[in-house]
């Protein structure tokens, strides 16, 4: 792939440039440190991977799907603002990527498309793992940005990854300069983070250490919330109080962690224990999307690890089993 | 133009139908006839809304191009609000979802039922396959299992089926004492007990309760019946029915894309998933 060379000031003078064009979205550290639209480029910090993840951007925790007065139907035009997002980590890109199988090749999600295709994905590479949570480098992450940000220093190396990123790179030539370095696979791997020793888990399914995640688990389900992957959703009707025939159909994220996931009219659920939901969580992870779609959905990046109040490391769960 | 195009291509959208006849069969279920054309598998089910209430998926028990019937029982929102509906009336349908029966792969072969409660619907379906299709297919038996004489659905049909099939029904319980259809007390299960038919050139659908399925599979099992001889349904809460929305997902399998119906010998060892 194509690789250009940046000088480190010239970085935020390229993003302070392309915020002119287009809404630019990049992680600043406030409570936490999230991805929120930038007004002043000083603010981007890029120590650390965002508390948050990406995908209410694409596939927004709640989404109108169509309005209703009595049987006649309004469709929304598809909202699709024009944005670049800035200093997103390897595992970000890939659950996107997972996210994009999903809502735009197993259907046609009309919502996410239009969100997906307007942006721009700027990534940036850890040089190092951003939190003791992180093990993407136990699973088979792959390049998926359209261009690459690589810190080498007092410059960057750019990778262009894609039609979109030649694009850019094109658009804004000034802010880059020919080079004739190359980034190598092993450059690309991130030190220190591949943790999860078991790459395959189907055959412990009936292993007895799995109750050790459940006994301190919750059910508060910020695994699933704070997941950049999860993209289960349920589906309801709302209506006003003045008129009841008008109303919208909306989809919102649900968690597989709760009771209600399952639960059928008639008030029988499926998954009652929290064993068989945890591991329908790890094992959705792991194993179910794998022999679907080819590739783990999980992407290593920790976050339900770090998010969870009584701290349930499923990667050290798996490391011990035996 | 364009923007009917974009309508159409919204998996999420479904359209409206008139309801051509309702039919109340028991005193908490009913049928109706939706004058939706489309071709379809029996076992396979659509999406049915009315706005305000949501959508709720239910199998086609019919087997005809020309409209869909829909048998319903009022367990839920929409299923009380879509009984409150009458002839002339519309309602919201996108579908059909979905894998059936495998009717086209079964041909030649006797095909034996088994059916419980509102589980007799997508059976219907099938039979209606077999009506269309006759001389594919061999001996029909079916054994149908409700909970009373008063639960007993498709009551217009089973005169027609008492002719052309072998037909055993039961009740667990009849309180009134009250003679009906040749139902005997006591469960399907039973009545599979006391059969003498094997495996031979055998087919089998079940669909009813989890735990009258897994009684009739246990039966099946002590009568030489292998796995994949046998086709079960398997219910599930359900959104999108398009296999993203996971609340169906048994395992790795989703109930709306991979199902409703499933050969047994892929199913056997899930439990509570």
């Amino acid at each position: 792939m194509r690789v250009l060379k940046q000088k480190k000031k010239r970085l935020f003078e390229f993003l302070g440039k392309l915020k002119q064009s287009y809404e630019l979205i990049a992680p600043v550290s406030k409570d936490v440190v999230r991805f929120e639209k930038i007004d002043d480029t000083g603010d981007i910090y890029l120590e650390k991977n965002s508390y948050f993840p990406l995908k209410e951007y694409f596939f927004r925790k709640e989404e109108v799907l169509f309005k209703f007065n009595g049987n006649k139907i309004i469709v929304p035009a598809p909202e699709a603002p024009a944005r670049v997002f800035f200093g997103i980590r390897k595992c970000d890109l890939n659950a996107i990527s997972h996210q994009d199988m999903v809502f735009m090749n197993q259907v046609n999600d009309p919502y996410y498309s239009s969100m997906r295709k307007n942006s721009f994905l700027l990534g940036y590479h850890c040089n190092t793992a951003p939190s003791p949570f992180c093990f993407c480098g136990s699973l088979e992450l792959v390049d998926y940005s359209d261009l690459m940000f690589y810190d080498r220093g007092d410059y960057l190396l750019v990778e262009i990854g894609s039609e979109k990123g030649k694009f850019l790179a094109g658009k804004f030539r000034e802010f880059f300069v020919e080079t004739n370095a190359a980034i190598t696979q092993k450059e690309k791997i991130i030190p220190r983070a591949d943790r999860l020793d078991k790459k395959d888990i189907s055959h412990l399914y009936d292993h007895p250490d799995w109750k050790k995640g459940v006994d301190i688990c919750l059910s508060c389900s910020a695994c699933t919330a704070l997941c950049p992957t999860c993209y289960c959703f349920e589906i309801h009707d709302n209506v006003g109080t003045k008129n009841p025939k008008e109303g919208e159909r909306k989809r919102s994220w649900s968690s597989c962690q709760v009771q209600e996931f399952t639960k059928v009219a008639g008030e029988h659920v499926f998954r009652k224990e929290r064993e068989e939901r945890f591991k329908h969580r790890i094992y959705h992870q792991l194993d179910y999307f794998k022999q679907k779609n080819g590739i783990n959905l999980c992407v290593g990046c920790g976050r339900c690890i770090e998010a969870c109040p009584t701290r349930i490391d499923f990667v050290e769960i798996i490391n011990e089993m035996k | 133009m364009k923007q009917k195009l974009k309508q159409l291509e919204n998996p999420y959208i479904p359209k409206p139908y008139k309801i051509l006849d309702f039919h109340r069969e028991t005193f908490d279920t009913f049928t109706l006839t939706v004058n939706m054309k489309t071709s379809h598998e029996p076992g396979q089910f659509v999406q049915v809304s009315v706005p305000g209430f949501g959508e709720a998926p239910i199998s086609i028990c019919s087997d005809s191009k020309d409209f869909i019937e829909l048998n319903i029982r009022e367990v839920g929102n929409v299923t009380r609000a879509l009984a409150k509906l009458r002839k002339g009336d519309k309602l919201l349908v996108r579908g059909p979802y979905g894998k059936g029966y495998p009717m086209q792969h079964i041909k030649g072969n006797n095909i034996i039922m088994i059916g419980g409660g509102c589980g007799v619907a997508p059976l219907k379906g099938a039979i209606g396959y077999i009506e269309n299709h006759r001389a594919d297919f061999n001996d029909v038996l079916l054994y149908l299992g409700y909970r009373s004489p008063d639960d007993i659905i498709f009551k217009r049909e089973m005169e027609r089926w008492k002719k052309e099939y072998h037909i055993k029904v039961t009740v667990d319980k009849n309180a009134h004492g009250k003679f009906c259809y040749d139902a005997k007390e006591g469960f399907i299960t039973d009545a599979l007990k006391a059969s003498s038919f094997t495996n031979e050139n055998k087919v089998v659908f079940i669909c009813g309760p989890p735990i009258m399925m897994k009684g009739a599979i246990d039966i099946l099992k002590q009568k030489g019946f292998h796995d994949d001889q046998i086709f079960i349904s398997a219910e599930r809460l359900m959104y999108c029915a398009l296999g993203i929305c996971c609340h169906c997902m048994i395992r790795g399998k989703f109930t709306c894309i991979d199902g409703p119906v499933f050969r047994y010998d892929e199913v056997k060892d899930f439990k509570n998933d």
